[in-house]
């Protein structure tokens, strides 16, 4: 019963509703730019002190599990500057292995929203399928979840912190020339 | 062996690889049957990298990888020795680890309890008395590879006749200390592996890291242009006259003298860690003399231990190229620092490893793109009859140079150390036995 009160609460929430549809337009918005390789238009949607973090995967037996650490080798450990050093590569002309462009779909589902420890953030999970194809039949899914911090910056809600965490052990693609 | 005589294969394989005019016949990217050669005459009796030590620091520790497809435990026995053993039960053949990396005890086949050590010796079974009288549990252990370790790096080999690790690395040693031996405590792995896989033939990994400074400037210009974060670009690849290709025994190195390229790189984003090298200099000058420690170390290098274990100086990439078959295979690499780094200065190398050298890096993203279309063009048939040229500076190497072990050619553009690759794959794939292959190349 405590249970189905607690549901019954976040329904009627309207702040907590407001708050999901925000979120989900923030995902929403961000998926189609990084889509389109809008890489500029990405950027707004992130605060100046980001941490963009993707540790690598493995496979260990349960009593060898440990949690995550960004001091071990990564897939991305990134700040604003440097994500936007990696974007840069794509202005060159020389970026040759973006040359057909690759066919992106960010696919961002499950979005659960919980209040953070600073009034003006939140924190927010989501799962995302990434969908990459290439050439004539090059293809790559990359599915996954990701742990946000959100902060609200001039009235805009913004990404401060992500974690991404993909459902892989080995990468199973020759490249990651993507976001998630 | 697709009906093949060994005689045949092997006089077939000559026509394959041109050395002195400086081509290659396009099939060895391709054909199945060659592949298979490789798996059983160059993996199965060539000494492989197959982890750091500190990978597996204590008792109990292990990793797992691959020799060739041979998937083997690499573990810390209770001896303190590494032990390297295949990773398959000898009752029904089952995987007995399914980890990439932990610390056990011993492993226990999932199929019927059968016991190992980490050494790997068959310790027991479930309801062992069932088998009272009919096994000797000696005779039935994992392979053991023989293991020799080379200043950290852990190296292992299937094959009893083959000369030791000393031998197989031969005049190359003088390249890896460059790396390996730049101080007293030497060098470790930062924690964890990058591994992904690629739709290409592993040669394409190990020829690239062995020789090819000229795809550098073309292939990496979108990178190196990004790395620059928006400053004039600097010289990526200096032309340098006393540049050079190395190679011995198959192994290869080629870089230029300038001391400054990678380390520059790789120091832009933290002061501390170009003080570190500039301090270490010193000290490395005492280890390995001036033209190492000032000249060499720190100039953009890449480099390969025959036949699959590739690195970059100053990037601190090492990795290799696990054969998957003859279109595919997965590459698992590390960044390798010194001990004595302090923290700020492995995670500066770190990151700058990953932002360059690994699939999100900006320079290696694009290198699989061509591995990948440079494999699969050879499903056409009349395509796959067309040689490849490997013929740039061929014949020009010579073995007398004052100051460099091994066989050297000037400047570093040039085929010189990818024909020595293919000579000594040829030299593996072609031998009935260990007495037919040179001892020095």
């Amino acid at each position: 019963m405590a249970h189905a009160q607690a549901s019954n609460e976040s329904v009627t929430d309207i702040n907590a509703m407001q708050r999901w549809f925000e979120v989900n337009q923030l995902y929403t918005h961000e998926a189609q730019m990084l889509d389109e390789e809008n890489y500029d238009g990405w950027f707004e949607l992130l605060t100046d002190d980001l941490h963009y973090w993707m540790p690598t995967g493995e496979t260990v037996f349960r009593k060898d599990e440990v949690p995550d650490d960004p001091r071990n080798m990564n897939y991305y450990n990134e700040t604003l500057p440097t994500l936007q050093m990696r974007a840069s590569r794509l202005g060159t002309g020389t970026a040759w292995s973006e040359n057909p462009r690759t066919r992106y779909r960010h696919l961002i589902t499950n979005v659960a929203v919980e209040s953070a420890d600073q009034p003006l953030e939140f924190n927010a999970r989501s799962n995302f399928i990434v969908y990459r194809n290439r050439l004539e039949r090059e293809e790559a899914w990359l599915v996954g979840r990701r742990e946000d911090r959100l902060r609200r910056v001039d009235g805009r809600l913004k990404i401060a912190r992500r974690k991404i965490m993909l459902d892989q052990n080995s990468l199973l693609s020759k490249n990651l020339n993507v976001y998630l | 062996m697709d009906a093949r005589t060994r005689f045949d294969a092997s006089a077939e394989l000559q026509e394959l690889v041109n050395l002195s005019a400086g081509w290659l016949d396009r099939r060895i990217f391709w054909e199945e049957w060659i592949y298979q050669l490789e798996l059983e005459r160059l993996f199965a009796r060539s000494w492989l990298f197959v982890a750091h030590e500190s990978q597996v620091p204590q008792v109990g520790d292990f990793v797992t990888t691959y020799m060739g497809q041979d998937n083997v435990i690499v573990a810390r026995h209770t001896d303190g020795a590494v032990r390297v053993f295949t990773n398959s039960c000898t009752h029904r053949g089952n995987r007995i680890c399914f980890a990439d990396r932990g610390n056990a005890r011993q492993f226990v086949c999932n199929y019927h309890g059968w016991a190992f050590g980490t050494d790997g010796n068959l310790n027991g079974m479930h309801e062992e008395d069932h088998y009272d009288g009919w096994i000797d549990k000696s005779g039935w252990g994992l392979q053991n590879a023989r293991v020799e370790i080379y200043k950290g790096l852990v190296f292992a080999c299937f094959d009893d006749d083959v000369p030791g690790l000393e031998e197989f690395l031969g005049d190359y040693r003088w390249y890896l200390d460059i790396l390996l031996d730049q101080t007293d405590t030497g060098t470790e792995f930062i924690g964890g592996t990058v591994k992904n896989m690629f739709d290409a033939n592993w040669k394409f990994g190990a020829e690239n890291f062995t020789g090819d400074s000229l795809h550098a400037s073309w292939t990496h210009d979108s990178g190196g242009r990004a790395m620059s974060f928006g400053r004039p670009v600097p010289e990526f690849m200096p032309v340098d006259p006393q540049s050079f290709h190395a190679n011995a025994n198959g192994h290869g190195w080629e870089g230029g003298l300038d001391g400054i390229g990678t380390l520059g790189l790789v120091g832009q984003a933290n002061p501390e860690a170009m003080r570190y090298y500039e301090t270490k200099r010193d000290e490395m000058a005492k280890r390995l003399g001036d033209l190492r420690a000032r000249k060499i170390w720190g100039s953009v290098i890449s480099a390969s231990v025959f036949p699959n274990f590739s690195y970059l100086p100053g990037i601190g990439t090492m990795r290799v190229w696990l054969p998957k078959g003859p279109r595919r295979f997965e590459l698992r690499a590390w960044t390798v620092v010194n001990k004595d780094m302090p923290d700020s200065v492995k995670d500066t190398v770190r990151d700058a490893c990953m932002q360059t050298f690994s699939p999100s890096g900006v320079m290696e993203m694009d290198d699989g793109e061509n591995w990948e279309n440079a494999t699969r063009s050879n499903e056409g048939v009349v395509t796959r009859r067309q040689k490849l040229h490997y013929g740039l500076r061929v014949g020009t190497s010579t073995r007398d140079d004052p100051e460099l072990p091994g066989n050297i050619s000037k400047p570093m553009y040039s085929d010189i150390n990818q024909l020595a690759f293919y000579e000594r794959w040829l030299d593996y794939l072609t031998a009935d036995s260990w007495e037919e292959i040179p001892r020095q190349r």
